[in-house]
């Protein structure tokens, strides 16, 4: 059995070479299997195989395909006398040589040269191996019996064995059917012969023998050379093809990967322009997040960023959608924007973006780089439509592509094989398509594009160059140039590598992309250039102090390789407010400036100075006013006055810290008679009885009089039945007295409703009803604002708003 | 490899920063004139901005996006992002995808090298009314008629289309220039050329610099008859006086059409306002523009041009144009329809370099803060917002400190300028100064005027009417009390009125004179801005120093 060869070749091959196996297929081990039977089923399995075929060049993969078109092992002279003669150009070996190294490898290809096979389940895995249709055996399979008898009758008289086997004798050597056949049907099935195999002819599963065939299908058909495959599809059978193709698998086989061509550039100048965009999106990120820190978007239901919040950004940050989309996503998956905020959901920067806010400009790039690097999100797609015709967000879910971190590794791998070289796209995507021909496809072209379009923005790339810092950070990415490109590399790898080759790409180019791409970046400069416009240019990145300094004392204007900033009147007064000196801040902006500060900068921040913290604003809780000074200057020398925290704001005046009841009863303690006073200067009286909630604007209050006169103890009783009406759970109506409605002119309405705020008393009033009827109301009100009196209203046992124009008279209840 | 030790640092925004003291700052300048505009001027970095129209200017002028492109990474201290480089690419390649041309048959045709661009355009329905019949794949046929409004309409687009219909020849007239005693100064010569060769456009000089002359010597290239359209009367007798002195033009050939004299002759001065004279709606004017087989049409002060013009000037697009002005900043922002409608830019030179060979007079610009009493500042609370600025601007406290600036500088020309008759007439009698006002006649102007010039009256009062146009030379301080809302356009014309080269060589002095702590002080903000802006030297001194130090 071929899976127990398998196995047992699996077993024998070294430890190091197990290593290399499990490596480059890191699926075979998660999990772990139990044993090295289970590491080889598992290596058979169709998934895994398919994963394994998918990282094969063009080259590897013909091999394969070329052993897959043998029945059994073949010797390693036939594998590489049918490699040869499909190579358009050269030598099988040295190619083939690495090819089958790479194969054993990764376990795909086992047995010793004189008998190479692929592994169990291969075969399988591949369809159609270079374009082939299957054998004989398998191409006839759903033909009735005694069909393939009779074809067999005809093509091959004589012969025994069951109709099927006769036939595939037969079609092995299909030299002498194909010349029978005429010169039309003949080419009919050249057509066919490089692939695909299958053909479409209508009613192919017509009845014919050789004896009765007109057409050249019904010629092909009769003797077999094609196979009805479905009601409308023909498919040329394996040994037909091989043989049409003349004994090769491949046409024009490519042993080496198609040369990229493209425009050449100068490295140095291709290193400092994509150190320029490095520069500027690490900008553009950090503009992004200062900007959400104030204005966060919301978050969609959806999980996404709006389509207008989007555009918005864009037009902010002065850059095409794409770019903006991409800054958004990479801000993301660098984790310094998140969700968050209130129930809805805002996009707002993270605590990380603090974290990354305050490092270098090289660090800050090499983490977003990175992250673009290994992001499985495609920020190219927003814009686009999904497959239900809905837009794609930014930031939505449905953005993620698994193979989009592959496909950007490959091509950037492209790019660093090409060094000082611009490649075209296509040139591109020819290499990709080479070094992975399993994996085309539209999207996968759509990948490559925004991978490289991408790769320019981030500033990996320059001019379409691969940039010094670009390179150190694939390298530090564990991306070596030769990662994705498996033979060229691999000649020496023998001759005493040691470990995973991952690990020793690293070890070779262990240089930290951030040291690479710094010295190109602007040195942060610790100077400004003062001019007389009132504004400040750092010819520079300032160092990271004087920048703070800066950014307190003036506004910044314009961004980009140095810093515009403006002195305003508003400027100067927050580093006033901030709690530096005029004289403190001019002295620091000479000593920060190149040149002299100019008078006009001068006179500003005198002037902003002068005018600083003349009105002085500040909170109490009372104050205590006296127009004898001597009086409050005996309360502030009083011992017992120390816990009101008192201040003495002007000779006339003290303000405190405490309550005005509190102060007002402090002051009686210590044996003064205060008056409390209302906002508006009125003397106000605090109740006799029981204490009440302290409402601001509910103080209600009677001329000051000495002793118990009877309107004070009117007013007395009638608070008291007021009080206790309110705190009657049940409220009767009232019923309204009986006469006049009252009626008075409005200034007279107004004063009386205010006196009964003040005093608390109830009244009764004519009101006329939203549907203009005359009614009375007895009422208990409670404040009047806004042309409208609230007030308890007793005579309906509920509280309403009544407006004061329709109030036609009020009159007190004695 | 470290970075370059250019002068220019490129910033995201599009702006460039030119450090004026590096080396290499007169190299990189040159550079970069041709396709950013001078934003800014201050004493030690210069803010030049890259606009698509600097950028179509650059085109239009022949430059190319790779000579931008070099002359930006070149002297650029820092690395230059891609993005900017594609953008201004991307955005030169826009100008001339779409050419307007002359064909036998169909007359005007818009032809494109891009076939995409012309059905993009094509579908725009702001542009299909002016078009007529399509001529196969690449061209289609404009009404001639509207020759000015496709090329707006398609500036509006963003694919400003390159006019090479070429101008008719307009009828002959023998005009040289009669350099006795005097010669075209170096740059005015490279104006005239600059703006021949390229057909039609823009001459950008600052005031003071002999515009008028730039002009005359256009129309000795053009030698054919001309119309030029001036703002005022006042500056329309200039022009007459001017051409007869340098040119050989007699006063017969010269006609003067405004609001009192309509005389049409080979060369016709009109002012702005007598053809914006609407009359029942319709502008009476209007024949003027057809009057004569015009070979050539002079705009003063374009940037002044107002709206009816515009329209006018659209159906003019095949007369050659030539705009004069000193700043390209419109205030209404119809930059783009002086580039689509009188032409790109062809010739251009800073302030600072004319003042540094000598041409124009330096300027040192003094703002004066005066403190209001207690009672004006509690007036001026108590003030309606809209009451505000002319309370403040015409305090009593301002006459007096106007008075001392006058007495400092006895013996020299004085003008003093405002906004408020009343606060004018107030200081012509403090002053003892006539002053001149929109209803004083123009007669009485041009006496005033050339008394001053005749330096027989030392001090002048002058309201906004003496903004534009009018030639003092011999004005050696201006003193500004009030003014338009802080107008820097205002600024430039009125800082214009001292900049002429004075008789004795000596610099100019303009006092703005401010009441501190109002909305006053803040308007002079934006003129102080303005001007250090422009490079000009700016000081700020208390009132106290004039009224006691003098």
């Amino acid at each position: 059995m071929a899976s127990m060869e398998f196995t047992e070749w699996i077993r024998a091959r070294s430890d190091e070479q197990l290593r290399e196996l499990v490596s480059a297929r890191p699926e075979l081990i998660t999990p772990v299997p139990a044993h090295l039977e289970g590491l080889a089923a598992r290596a058979g399995s169709p998934s895994a195989i398919g994963r394994a075929l998918d990282r094969l060049d063009r080259f590897t993969l013909a091999v394969v395909e070329t052993l897959a078109v043998q029945d059994g092992p073949s010797p390693r002279e036939t594998l590489a006398d049918l490699v040869g003669r499909a190579l358009a150009a050269g030598e099988p070996e040295p190619a083939l040589g690495a090819a089958l190294d790479r194969l054993r490898d990764l376990a795909l290809v086992y047995g010793p040269d004189d008998a190479l096979d692929l592994a169990p389940g291969v075969r399988k895995a591949l369809d159609d191996p270079a374009g082939l249709g299957p054998p004989v055996a398998d191409v006839f399979r759903h033909h009735p019996p005694e069909q393939l008898d009779e074809m067999a009758d005809d093509i091959a008289p004589g012969t025994t064995g069951t109709g099927k086997e006769r036939l595939a004798a037969a079609l092995a050597e299909p030299a002498k059917l194909l010349e029978e056949v005429s010169g039309e049907a003949r080419a009919a099935l050249d057509q066919l012969a490089w692939g695909p195999a299958t053909g479409r002819v209508p009613n192919a599963r017509r009845e014919v023998r050789v004896g009765s065939a007109r057409s050249p299908i019904e010629q092909l058909l009769a003797r077999g050379l094609l196979a009805a495959t479905g009601e409308e599809s023909v498919t040329l059978p394996r040994e037909v093809g091989l043989h049409l193709r003349g004994g090769r698998v491949h046409r024009d086989l490519p042993a080496a990967p198609p040369a990229l061509e493209g425009t050449a550039r100068d490295q140095e100048l291709a290193d400092r322009t994509a150190a320029g965009q490095a520069f500027a999106f690490v900008r553009v990120v950090e503009e992004l997040c200062e900007r959400w820190s104030f204005e966060p978007p919301g978050v969609l239901r959806t999980g996404g960023l709006g389509v207008r919040d989007m555009k918005r950004l864009t037009t902010e940050l002065d850059v095409p959608e794409w770019v903006a989309a991409l800054a958004v996503e990479v801000a993301h998956a660098a984790g310094l924007v998140a969700q968050g905020g209130g129930v809805d959901g805002e996009w707002l920067p993270t605590t990380g973006y603090d974290l990354w806010r305050v490092r270098s400009t090289a660090d800050r790039w090499v983490t977003l780089a990175l992250t673009w690097l290994h992001m499985d999100r495609v920020p190219g797609l927003v814009g686009e439509r999904d497959e239900r015709d809905r837009p794609l967000n930014a930031l939505h879910p449905d953005l993620r592509r698994t193979a989009a971190p592959v496909v950007r590794a490959a091509a950037l791998g492209v790019l660093a094989s090409a060094p000082g070289l611009a490649p075209s796209r296509a040139s591109v995507l020819d290499r990709m398509a080479w070094q992975q021909p399993r994996r085309r496809g539209p999207l996968r072209e759509q990948l490559v594009e925004f991978a490289l379009r991408e790769a320019e923005q981030v500033g990996v790339t320059g001019l379409g160059v691969l940039s010094g810092h670009g390179r150190a950070l694939m390298a530090s990415a564990g991306i070596g140039p030769g990662a994705e490109e498996s033979t060229r590399t691999r000649a020496g790898k023998a001759a005493g590598s040691k470990g995973t080759k991952g690990a020793a790409a690293k070890a070779a180019v262990a240089v930290d992309p951030a040291a690479v791409l710094a010295p190109l970046l602007p040195e942060p400069v610790d100077h400004v250039l003062l001019q007389a416009d009132l504004t400040a240019v750092a010819p520079g990145p300032l160092t990271s102090e004087l920048n703070r300094w800066m950014t307190l004392a003036a506004d910044v204007e314009s961004k980009g390789g140095a810093t515009v900033y403006r002195f305003s009147d508003a400027s100067v007064r927050r580093a006033l407010d901030a709690g530096q000196g005029a004289d403190e801040l001019l002295a620091a902006l000479e000593r920060h400036s190149a040149t002299p500060v100019p008078q006009a900068l001068s006179y500003l921040v005198a002037d902003v100075a002068r005018r600083h913290g003349r009105i002085r604003v500040g909170t109490a809780g009372a104050y205590i006013r006296c127009d004898d000074p001597a009086l409050l200057d005996q309360i502030t020398a009083d011992r017992r006055s120390a816990s009101l925290r008192l201040r003495r704001l002007a000779p006339t005046v003290i303000a405190s810290r405490t309550s005005r009841a509190a102060l007002v009863d402090s002051l009686r303690a210590m044996g003064y008679a205060p008056v409390a006073e209302s906002l508006d200067g009125d003397v106000i009286v605090s109740r006799l009885d029981g204490r009440r909630s302290e409402g601001p604007a509910q103080t209600r209050s009677v001329p000051a009089s000495n002793g118990l006169d009877p309107e004070v103890a009117a007013a007395a009783v009638r608070a008291l039945r007021a009080g206790d009406a309110a705190h009657l759970a049940r409220r009767e109506p009232v019923a309204a007295p009986d006469g006049a409605i009252p009626r008075g002119p409005a200034t007279s309405t107004i004063t009386a409703l205010q006196d009964a705020i003040k005093q608390g008393v109830r009244v009764w009033i004519g009101y006329l009803d939203s549907q203009g009827n005359a009614t009375s109301r007895i009422l208990e009100p409670a404040r009047m604002e806004g042309g409208y009196l609230t007030a308890y209203d007793e005579t309906r046992a509920a509280v309403h708003r009544f407006a004061l124009h329709r109030i036609t008279g009020v009159a007190g209840l004695s | 490899m470290s970075v370059n030790d250019g002068p220019l640092i490129v910033q995201s925004d599009k702006t460039l920063l030119l450090e004026v003291d590096h080396e290499k700052a007169d190299e990189c300048r040159k550079a970069i004139a041709p396709f950013a505009e001078l934003e800014r001027a201050p004493e030690h970095v210069h803010t030049y901005r890259v606009t698509p129209l600097a950028l179509w200017n650059a085109r239009a002028a022949g430059h190319d996006a790779e000579q931008v492109v070099d002359a930006l990474i070149s002297h650029s201290r820092y690395p230059v992002p891609h993005a900017l480089l594609v953008d201004v690419a991307e955005t030169m390649a826009r100008y001339g995808r779409l050419r307007l041309e002359k064909d036998p048959v169909h007359g005007l045709i818009l032809t494109s090298s891009d076939r995409a661009v012309l059905e993009e355009v094509l579908r725009s329905k702001k542009i299909q009314p002016m078009l007529g019949e399509r001529l196969g794949a690449d061209s289609v046929v404009v009404h001639p008629s509207d020759r000015g409004n496709v090329k707006q309409a398609l500036l509006k687009l963003g694919w400003p289309a390159e006019d090479l219909a070429g101008y008719v020849d307009g009828e002959h007239h023998p005009i040289d220039l009669a350099q006795d005693g005097w010669s075209l100064r170096p740059y005015q010569q490279e104006a005239a050329d600059a703006f021949w060769h390229g057909g039609s456009g823009v001459v950008v000089l600052p005031c003071g610099a002999g515009k008028t002359i730039v002009g005359a010597a256009a129309m000795a290239h053009a030698r054919a008859t001309t119309l030029i359209l001036v703002t005022n009367t006042v500056s329309a007798h200039q022009w007459k006086q001017e051409l007869i002195k340098r040119t050989s033009l007699t006063e017969d050939e010269i006609g003067e059409y405004s609001g009192s004299k309509k005389e049409i002759r080979p060369v016709t001065i009109a002012t702005y306002q007598v053809m914006t004279t609407r009359r029942k709606g319709v502008y009476s004017h209007l024949e003027l523009f057809d009057a004569r087989d015009w070979g050539l049409i002079v705009y003063d002060e374009v940037h002044l041009l107002p709206a009816p013009i515009f329209r006018m000037t659209a159906d003019l697009q095949a007369r050659r144009r030539i705009g004069l002005t000193a700043t390209l900043v419109r205030e209404d922002g119809r930059e783009g329809d002086v580039f689509s409608l009188i032409g790109p830019k062809r010739y251009d030179a800073p302030w600072k370099e004319m003042e540094n060979q000598g041409w124009i007079a330096p300027a040192d610009c003094v703002e004066v803060r005066v403190t209001l009493t207690d009672e004006e500042r509690l007036a001026y609370a108590m003030a309606e917002s809209e009451e505000r600025y002319r309370f403040c601007a015409t305090t009593p406290s301002k006459t007096r400190v106007t008075e001392a600036l006058v007495r400092r500088h006895l013996g020299e020309q004085v003008l003093v300028i405002g906004q408020y008759i009343d606060q004018l007439d107030e200081l012509g009698e403090h002053l003892n100064a006539p002053v001149i006002k929109g209803e004083t006649r123009v007669k009485e102007r041009e006496r005033l005027y050339q008394a001053f010039r005749d330096k027989e009256i030392q001090v002048l009062v002058v309201s906004k009417v003496a903004n534009f146009s009018i030639d003092l030379p011999e004005a050696a301080v201006a003193i500004q009390v009030s003014g338009t809302f802080g107008s820097r356009q205002e600024e430039a014309q009125r800082l214009g009125r001292v900049l002429r080269p004075k008789a004795d060589g000596g610099g100019a002095r303009f006092y703005t004179v401010v009441s501190r702590d109002t909305v006053d002080q803040e308007f002079a903000a934006h003129r102080q801005r303005f001007l250090a802006e422009q490079g000009y030297a700016y000081q700020i001194i208390d009132a106290d120093d004039v009224l006691g130090g003098v």
